[in-house]
């Protein structure tokens, strides 16, 4: 069936069986590629993009869900969150391999749109659905606790 | 034989007929049509991951996220009530219960992620009847009702006799959860939950619940329930008879907890082994204890 | 003394890393991101017995569903080893593309191309096998060796030899130094243990992936997850017979690796296998589940027997390692050479014996992994020094310290052919300070703790090579290469093979250059490259902080200078010159100290260069280092135990590291995060665990039981702490050595320690589990 959602601010619209997923559409189908295949189960967050605002592992998600919503991945974060995350990121070395990063980013954005002030509690308590195998997270935590601080200036 | 070349979790490796029905009263109709080959997609972390191992094969979806109306959390004549579209994370944020049912709110915090937590639903975690299922236990000790609908009418069905065995509840082929109505709890009780996993973010290996009522430094009621230690999860009556009318006191909860090896028969997985779930169920049941008399004496207090 | 970051323009600041905004933002393109019109998918065909030989395979159903099958048949059939590191003589091959014995559950039997995912997923499990004989599967080494076991093979190819193999054993090394007999007379005190590590399983995020697209010119164009291009390239040229010069192998950044792709990765084969007869482009990802039936840690069971004096001196050491292997032998026979390498370079046990055997079991083959086997060997000797420690009544620290070795003394690197002396050498420094900041002088014994909830301090050391390189060409290659260009407008094109799978590799050769030629990181291009534009690189591993960037920009720099002498008509000699950063200019400056009309900026030599048709200036290096120097790292580790339900946390890490010139702090600093946390994981959730009856992972490959630590569980960012040696290397790039794996070694050792302190039993097997704990402390006994 053709499905009709807003991709990153923008329009699309595709053509996706019932039994394809969110995931592959968005990135075979449509390019995108920011969201990530990695455990295929839901267990490590890689593949987390934000439908009608709620995080959602695009890999259990049928692409039918989306139609009609609103999709958001990495690569369509507002730019001044985009821009804040992606300078905590690489000033704190929050970066190694990269591949986990995209599901950081959108939880980041959710979580630095939610909140204010955060504690590390909080951020480790809300990351948790997303794995790192390279930063043992230190650096990860450090970033977002970091534009934080600079969100709570402004 | 190697399951390997059947499992794909990159893509759903099946094909199945699909329905999007957009009030329950269609969503009933169908399921009557097309069961029993059929399954109820709400949140999709469970199902979709059966699907991808190959564990199910359905030959026809329901998804009734779509469904108006089912998605809430309410409070009238002293009842809870939870939609069947309401997501764990709806729950998480909902202040009757943070503040009413803490044994549920404490699952919710150890419960997957936060894109699990939004995604998944209270109703579906009941419906796939797992032993280790988080919201089980808060729900048991609280005195949880379900509430089941199909053409034929809807019936109300008491947490205690759900659930049957691993991956079975007594639900009929065409019936579907609506709702779950929690009782709110008198003054001068508490609940808990703990559990016990490998890391912040898993199944348990181990989880209880407690429920307490305390009038004068007694006992008056109290529940206890306990996840991933039986075929199903499950309450433990001769903990709870050990409680009952006993002072409130560390000792009494120690002994009552020492009952519960009683009530459940745990096996080895490749999560842990019996001999460990048995050794460590009092604790978490003892703990939990201690910790909802804890919050009873602080809201006392 | 200048620290640092005062005595360089670049080395040792924070730079951040270039790649990091369109890493977050998931823009960057890795080998599962890259398609192609027309591609076709791929998908992998494995036998449903792990030990069996097949007679026939049925392909017919695939074929008729449209889908390009292959079987054993249309491949090579000629065995080779997917790694290309040791030289050829000592390289044991016993690989396949496909095959007709499968002797796992991961061994690829057939493999199909269809035009979508969906459709190579039927045609893949349409495809029937008749069986000539299915055996049980053999799961465990000893069980491996032993005269009732079949054979899992029975000849196998070492270079172009075919040599027998007895036992199921693929691959055996044993050494002797000194007089053990008299090491064994000379000690008061004779400690023996049998160790077991865990057979784990890397977890690099992004799942192994390739893409086979043929040109329209006869080459070969390849993206694939790999931390070697080159041998890439040419392993598919020696099993296909395609001219070297017909395959490109295009880096393509790596979703992690920890030494998963250090190696050239089947799937690869199998897509270029596909694609020769497909005449298409084919693309295979792997699956998670795929993923984790392809490759593991190496599984070691370990007996260690050492003695000492009195006095704490060291009189022997003995190793017994039985490695299982696995199905395969990827690396077995270099392993068993660099383990007894980590053993005697730990300490000076003066008088040594050892026995290595590589064993054949029915089980996901094993690769390198992060530490190359000396976090397991670490996690032994540093558990028995602390053992024999307590047995002469001395601190563990006193005992470590006083046997270590360190400076001055002979190192072996990469095993028995790799061996220089030490010439930087932080330890003492970094356990000085260590112990300070946890407060080891307040740690108690086990006896004096009571109560449920019980702390302990444990320590643990170790280090690793940065690189395999030598004075003399060993039995490993190790050499690497880079071109760099210096642009008409004074801006650097760089131009290597090595891949960073996350550690920042060539971040720092950026900096390297930088540093030496004046030119900031960011106006250095490190070019997207591939086989065919750059000199062959052996393989990103082994931690190597290779100088070539340096090499290469030395040879640039002089190649400067002279061009700066036709400018500047009064200067005569080249080696007068300088060539700084001006942070004025911001720019690279070539002057005469104190004269002043003798400077003359880099894009000024560059442009005039250009200009005046004098050519480029730039360099083509290849490279091999001749020491392969240790970096040292120590982890002090406070853990509290919950002895009524065996859990377990991490509260308080201390990181200690020396390695030499820090070039980038922060990246730095992450290596010693994650790994401890690997680390720790290693030492206390994973493990791949087959069903003894059917050689299946217990988990199908499901990461859901697959558990790696997440942000909930390590040590508050308060208590992590992490320190740096001040120490300088001489034979490194800017005094700097390697550190990702150094970053990970001595973790468990440290974290098995702390454990002990806190309940006072030790434990022998890992991971040291809950479950394990409270046995072991209702049990009231050593386990």
């Amino acid at each position: 069936m053709i499905i009709k959602f807003k991709l990153d601010g923008k329009e699309v619209s595709v053509d996706a069986e019932p039994n394809e997923l969110l995931l592959n559409v968005l990135r075979d189908k449509l390019g995108v590629k920011a969201p990530k295949y990695s455990c295929g189960i839901g267990e490590c967050g890689a593949c987390t993009v934000l439908l009608d605002g709620e995080p959602v592992l695009s890999c259990l998600t049928l692409a039918v869900d989306a139609n009609g919503k609103e999709v958001i991945t990495a690569a369509g974060i507002e730019e001044e969150y985009a821009a804040l995350i992606s300078k905590a990121f690489s000033e704190e070395g929050a970066v190694q391999c990269g591949y986990c990063s995209p599901g950081f980013a959108v939880m980041s954005y959710l979580l630095l749109r939610e909140k204010k002030n955060l504690s590390e509690e909080k951020v480790r308590e809300f990351l948790r659905g997303n794995l790192c195998r390279c930063t043992g997270y230190v650096n990860i935590i450090k970033a977002v606790l970091k534009a934080s601080e600079v969100m709570g200036g402004k | 034989m190697s399951s390997l070349n059947r499992m794909n979790t990159r893509i759903l490796p099946t094909s199945f007929n699909y329905y999007e029905p957009r009030t329950i009263d269609e969503a009933l109709k169908l399921l009557s049509e097309l069961s029993p080959e059929v399954r109820i997609l709400a949140g999709g972390t469970d199902l979709i991951v059966k699907m991808k191992a190959r564990q199910v094969e359905p030959k026809n979806i329901i998804n009734i996220k779509r469904i108006e109306g089912l998605r809430y959390i309410t409070e009238e004549k002293g009842k809870i009530k939870i939609g069947a579209l309401a997501t764990w994370r709806d729950l998480e944020k909902s202040w009757q219960i943070s503040k009413k049912i803490p044994a549920l709110f404490d699952a919710i915090s150890v419960m997957g992620s936060v894109q699990v937590r939004s995604m998944a639903t209270i109703a579906g975690n009941l419906c796939n009847a797992s032993p280790a299922a988080d919201s089980a236990p808060p729900l048991l000790v609280h005195g949880a009702i379900v509430k089941a609908s199909s053409i034929r009418g809807t019936r109300e069905i008491p947490l205690d006799k759900f659930f049957l065995s691993p991956g079975k509840t007594i639900l009929m082929p065409d019936e579907i959860v609506v709702e779950i109505e929690i009782p709110v709890p008198p003054q001068r009780s508490s609940s808990a939950f703990l559990k016990l996993s490998r890391t912040a973010m898993d199944l348990a290996k181990a989880s209880a619940a407690a429920y307490l009522e305390v009038e004068d430094g007694k006992v008056v009621d109290a529940k206890i329930a306990l996840g991933a230690v039986a075929p199903r999860p499950v309450r433990s009556l001769s903990a709870e008879a050990e409680l009952i009318g006993k002072p409130a006191t560390e000792e009494t909860f120690s002994l009552a907890s020492r009952q519960v090896v009683k009530d459940i028969s745990p096996i080895d997985d490749i999560r842990s082994t019996a001999s460990y779930r048995k050794k460590v169920s009092p604790i978490l049941v003892e703990d939990a204890l201690k910790l909802a008399f804890s919050r009873i004496r602080g809201e006392l207090g | 003394m200048l620290n640092i970051a005062e005595r360089y323009s670049f080395i040792g600041k924070d730079i951040p890393r270039r790649d990091a905004d369109s890493k977050v933002r998931g823009l960057l393109e890795f080998s599962t991101d890259i398609s192609v019109p027309g591609m076709y998918y791929g998908r992998i065909v494995y036998s449903p017995h792990p030990f069996a030989d097949i007679e026939e395979i049925d392909t017919r159903e695939a074929e008729s569903m449209g889908a390009v099958v292959i079987t054993p048949k249309d491949v090579p059939s000629k065995p080779f080893n997917i790694r290309l590191v040791s030289v050829n003589e000592v390289t044991f091959k016993d690989w396949n593309i496909l095959t007709f014995s499968p002797r796992y559950l991961g061994d690829p039997v057939a493999a199909v191309a269809a035009p979508s995912e969906e459709l190579a997923q039927k045609a893949a499990e349409s495809i029937k096998f008749k069986f000539r004989k299915v055996y049980d599967p053999i799961l465990d080494a000893f069980e491996s060796m032993g005269s009732q076991s079949a054979p899992i093979r029975e000849k196998i190819l070492k270079g172009e030899e075919e040599i027998p193999v007895r036992r199921n054993v693929g691959a055996e090394l044993n050494y002797l130094e000194g007089d053990l007999e008299k090491g064994k007379r000379e000690a008061d005190v004779v400690i023996e243990r049998a160790f077991k590590t865990n057979r784990r399983y890397h977890f690099q995020l992004e799942p192994k992936t390739s893409l086979c697209v043929p040109e329209h010119d006869g080459r070969f164009s390849i993206y694939t997850t790999t931390q070697t291009i080159h041998n890439t390239r040419i392993l598919i040229g020696q099993v296909f017979g395609i001219p070297l010069s017909k395959i490109s192998v295009k880096r393509i950044p790596i979703g992690g690796s920890f030494g998963s792709s250090i190696q050239t990765n089947l799937v690869t084969l199998i897509s270029v296998a596909l694609c020769m007869k497909a005449k298409k482009p084919v693309k295979i990802s792997l699956t998670r589940e795929e993923d984790m039936y392809d490759h593991a840690d190496y599984e070691m069971h370990l007996k260690l027997r050492v003695g000492a004096r009195r006095s704490g001196e060291l009189t022997f050491g003995e190793l017994v390692n039985i490695m299982d292997i696995g199905a395969h032998q990827v690396q077995a026979y270099p392993l068993l050479g660099t383990a007894l390498g980590w053993f005697v370079s730990l300490y000076k046990w003066k008088n040594i014996k050892y026995e290595g055997k590589a064993v054949y079991t029915n089980k996901t083959p094993s690769c390198a992994f992060r530490g190359y086997g000396a976090p397991q060997i670490s996690w032994a000797v540093e558990s028995i020094m602390d053992e024999l420690a307590e047995e002469l009544g001395m601190d563990p620290l006193d005992l470590k310290l006083k046997n270590y070795v360190g400076l001055g003394d002979v190192f072996w690197g990469q095993g028995p052919t790799v061996r220089s002396v030490i010439r930087s050498d932080g330890v003492k420094e970094l356990v000085e300070k260590g112990k300070q900041l946890i407060g080891w002088d307040r740690r108690k014994p086990p006896s004096m703790k009571q109560g449920r909830y019980r702390t302990g301090i444990g320590f643990g050391r170790s280090f690793h090579t940065s690189g395999a390189g030598g004075p003399i060409s060993g039995e490993v290659i190790d050499y690497t290469g880079a071109t760099l260009k210096l642009n008409e407008d004074g801006t650097l094109d760089y131009i290597t093979a090595l891949q960073d799978h996350g550690g920042g590799t060539l971040e720092a050769h950026a900096k390297i250059i930088a540093e030496e030629l004046g030119v900031p990181p960011h106006l250095i291009n490190i070019v997207p490259s591939d086989t065919s534009v750059t000199p062959y690189d052996v393989c990103t591993h082994a931690s190597r902080g290779t100088y070539v960037g340096g090499e290469a920009a030395q040879i640039v720099k002089s190649k400067v200078f002279e061009a700066a002498t036709r400018i500047l008509p009064k200067a005569v000699n080249p080696e007068a010159f300088k060539l700084v950063y001006d942070e004025t200019l911001e720019q690279a400056v070539v002057y005469v100290e104190g004269m002043k009309d003798m400077r003359i900026t880099l894009s000024e030599i560059a442009r005039t260069s250009w200009q005046r048709n004098w050519g480029t200036i730039a360099a083509t290096v290849s490279y091999r280092a001749t020491s392969a120097p240790p970096t040292f790292t120590v982890f002090f580790v406070e853990v509290e135990v919950d002895t009524y339900t065996g859990n377990v946390k991490p509260k308080r890490v201390v990181a200690g590291a020396d390695l030499g010139t820090v070039i980038n702090p922060k990246l730095a600093e992450g290596q010693l995060h994650g790994g401890f946390v690997m680390g720790w994981s290693m030492a206390y959730l994973e493990d791949t665990i087959y069903d003894r009856r059917t050689g299946e992972l217990l988990n199908k490959g499901m990461v859901v039981d697959y558990k790696i630590p997440t942000s909930q569980d390590s040590p508050k960012l308060e208590d992590f702490k992490v320190i740096f040696a001040n120490t300088y290397e001489p034979t490194g790039p800017y005094g700097a050595k390697g550190l990702g794996e150094a970053a990970l070694n001595p973790v468990a050792g440290a974290v098995a320690n702390a454990i002990y302190n806190a309940v006072g039993v030790r434990f022998y097997t890992l991971p040291i589990t809950p479950e394990r704990i409270l046995e072991a402390i209702s049990g009231g006994g050593k386990q």
